[in-house]
């Protein structure tokens, strides 16, 4: 087995294992650091492989959160067909967002994405039937079933749930950038003009990624809102697009990991940090800073010249799917 | 209150906004159109013109010092960030400046706090602008006049730099076409500190005249970050005529938007610019994207 291997599955046994050693609090923060990554990692299929930077990802985060909260408020679906509904609503919703979006290219793309982001949110706001306004939706559910299911309503199985989620969308996401489907979207980050040429409709292609990293990005908000108990504008506001987009490239962007690592980074950071000093922001800034200016290929690459094998990003997200 | 004085007071609060909104929007447009880049950090600099206001007023006692020295110092700063840390990235994608500006958004949003603490602070008019006057029997107040004249008048006075001067020649230059205008011997990077320190100070400028307004407080860089975006973005990125016109249409939609659909008005402003994106992608006035 490759060292790689070796460590992947190490990582996972290690996550697996975690809720018998770890203490409630520290569960509860793998808990939203799983979601997290799943977050950072669905934009990654925008950003990493497709060169379609996204200011407007809280967009599918959010969807997902509120679609998943109302489903679980206001019908009688049990939680994981709550979260599947509300991701699957999102990616075919997603359809029309990237219909509209893709119109445009370069720096307008970005801000489209950020326009619907926006609107969304000013929705949020004022459509206080159905999103609780300013409040939110509160007190949402994990509702067992179907079946009398209900292990993943404790907290040690939401964990479980939540991990499942991530390990089964990075299946996915690996199987389909290695995929001739993942062929094409690297093709347009590298030269659009020229696999238009060579025949594929990029514009088809790129809807297309946007509806699936919406979906995946909308499970991971899906499984935000029952796991803290509400959902609400926070989860839509612009900042978070700003915070998952550096997550993504901190950790490394056209990796699929290296997102996952960068929203753990992000995310204990901010953990560390705010436990030492009130002003916590002010030294998270200096490190993305410090992040830009000495080690551009993010924490996977860091990581990846550590064990030698100093072989560019793309040589591994395009490789052989051994 | 009639028809007609109820559309003119709301006009002039419409124009006031337009001003504050026209200091953030250009700096954030000169400096994409010279740079291509975004500067995340261009609301929390607006923040820090009103807070590095505050202190001035209060140090000095008055206003128009404030409003003179306020934009210097942070477009210093913004100078002193390009020298040393953006000039080192031109080489890099455009990821790279998002997430140094984001830094730098992070950083000076928790320095203000350390430095002003975390309540919002007073700053008052000066005595020569506060109070109302009357036209058409109906009150006005000064300020906003004052506001939105000073819109017009820098306005202008930018028009006329860009238009007229040596200096405005080269920043023209420059975001047409870099490389040759460094072929002809002008040191682009000279042009690039000083258009970033420019735009820095012209977000402080309109932090300041926003400061009497609604206090200097940590909720500012928020809003005028996203305004400002929507601005640019509406008026296409690196046009100085767009980001005139983005902020006053913003400034009505915004305004009467309020006044007549209080719900729908946070809508709106988005609504139309998915309307313009999706007409002219570039912006109104942008290149085609």
């Amino acid at each position: 087995m490759r060292p790689a291997t070796v460590l992947g599955v190490l990582a996972i046994a290690a996550l697996l294992v975690a809720p018998l050693v770890l203490p409630v609090f520290a569960m509860t923060l793998l808990t939203e650091l799983v979601i997290l990554g799943l977050f950072a990692m669905s934009l990654d299929l925008m950003v990493g492989y497709t060169r379609l930077i996204s200011f407007g990802h809280v967009a599918a985060y959010g969807l997902g959160a509120y679609a998943s909260g109302f489903f679980l408020l206001n019908t009688e679906m049990p939680l994981i067909v709550a979260v599947l509904a509300a991701a699957a609503m999102t990616g075919v919703l997603a359809i029309g967002i990237g219909w509209i979006c893709t119109l445009a290219t370069g720096v307008s793309f970005s801000m489209l994405t950020l326009a619907f982001a926006q609107l969304l949110y000013a929705i949020a706001f004022k459509w206080t039937s159905v999103t609780g306004g300013s409040d939110g939706l509160a007190g949402i559910p994990r509702r067992p079933g179907p079946f009398g299911f209900d292990l993943f309503s404790s907290k040690t199985g939401f964990y479980f749930l939540a991990l499942g989620c991530l390990l089964g969308s990075y299946l996915l996401c690996r199987a389909l950038v290695n995929s001739p489907f993942g062929a094409v979207l690297r093709g347009i980050r590298e030269n659009e003009a020229k696999t238009l040429s060579l025949g594929y409709n990029t514009r088809l292609y790129k809807i297309a990624v946007v509806a699936v990293a919406y979906a995946f990005g909308a499970l991971a908000g899906a499984l935000y809102s029952p796991f803290a108990g509400f959902a609400n504008t926070e989860l839509l506001f612009w900042l978070l697009s700003g915070q998952v987009l550096i997550m993504v490239i901190v950790g490394g962007s056209g990796t699929l990991i290296g997102p996952i690592l960068g929203a753990a980074f992000f995310m204990l950071l901010e953990h560390q940090l705010s436990s030492y000093t009130e002003a916590w922001a002010l030294f998270f800034g200096l490190v993305f800073i410090a992040f830009v200016l000495f080690a551009p290929e993010g924490i996977w690459g860091l990581a990846r010249s550590w064990f030698g094998r100093s072989q560019p990003a793309e040589t591994k997200a395009t490789g052989n799917p051994s | 209150m009639s028809e007609l004085a109820l559309l003119l007071n709301q006009s002039v609060n419409a124009l006031s906004q337009a001003a504050l909104l026209f200091f953030l929007g250009v700096g954030l447009t000169l400096i994409f159109g010279i740079m291509r880049i975004i500067n995340f950090a261009h609301g929390t600099l607006y923040m820090l013109g009103a807070f590095v206001g505050y202190s001035i007023v209060h140090a000095t006692g008055s206003f128009w010092v404030a409003l003179v020295l306020a934009p210097v110092v942070v477009g210093v700063l913004g100078l002193l960030f390009e020298l040393f840390i953006l000039r080192r990235l031109y080489q890099r994608e455009a990821h790279a400046f998002l997430m140094v500006t984001f830094g730098l958004a992070l950083v000076t949003g928790e320095a203000i706090r350390l430095i002003w603490g975390s309540d919002a602070l007073q700053v008052p008019a000066p005595p020569a602008l506060s109070g109302v006057i009357f036209l058409l029997d109906e009150p006005f107040p000064v300020y906003r006049l004052f506001l939105a004249s000073s819109g017009i008048v820098v306005a202008i006075a930018i028009w006329q730099i860009l238009e007229r001067t040596r200096l405005g020649l080269l920043i023209r230059a420059t975001s047409q076409n870099a490389e040759m205008v460094h072929a002809l011997g002008v040191d682009v990077n000279l042009v690039r500190s000083g258009v970033f320190g420019i735009g820095c100070g012209l977000a402080a400028l309109g932090g300041v005249l926003a400061a009497p307004l609604v206090t200097a407080s940590h909720g500012m860089a928020a809003t005028a970050v996203i305004d400002a975006f929507v601005i640019v973005i509406i008026g296409g990125m690196g046009s100085f005529l767009g980001s005139l016109i983005g902020a006053v249409l913003v400034a009505f939609v915004q305004v009467f938007g309020n006044y007549y659909y209080p719900d729908l008005a946070l809508a709106f402003m988005y609504l139309v610019m998915l309307t313009v994106l999706i007409v002219r992608p570039g912006g109104l006035l942008g290149k085609e994207a």
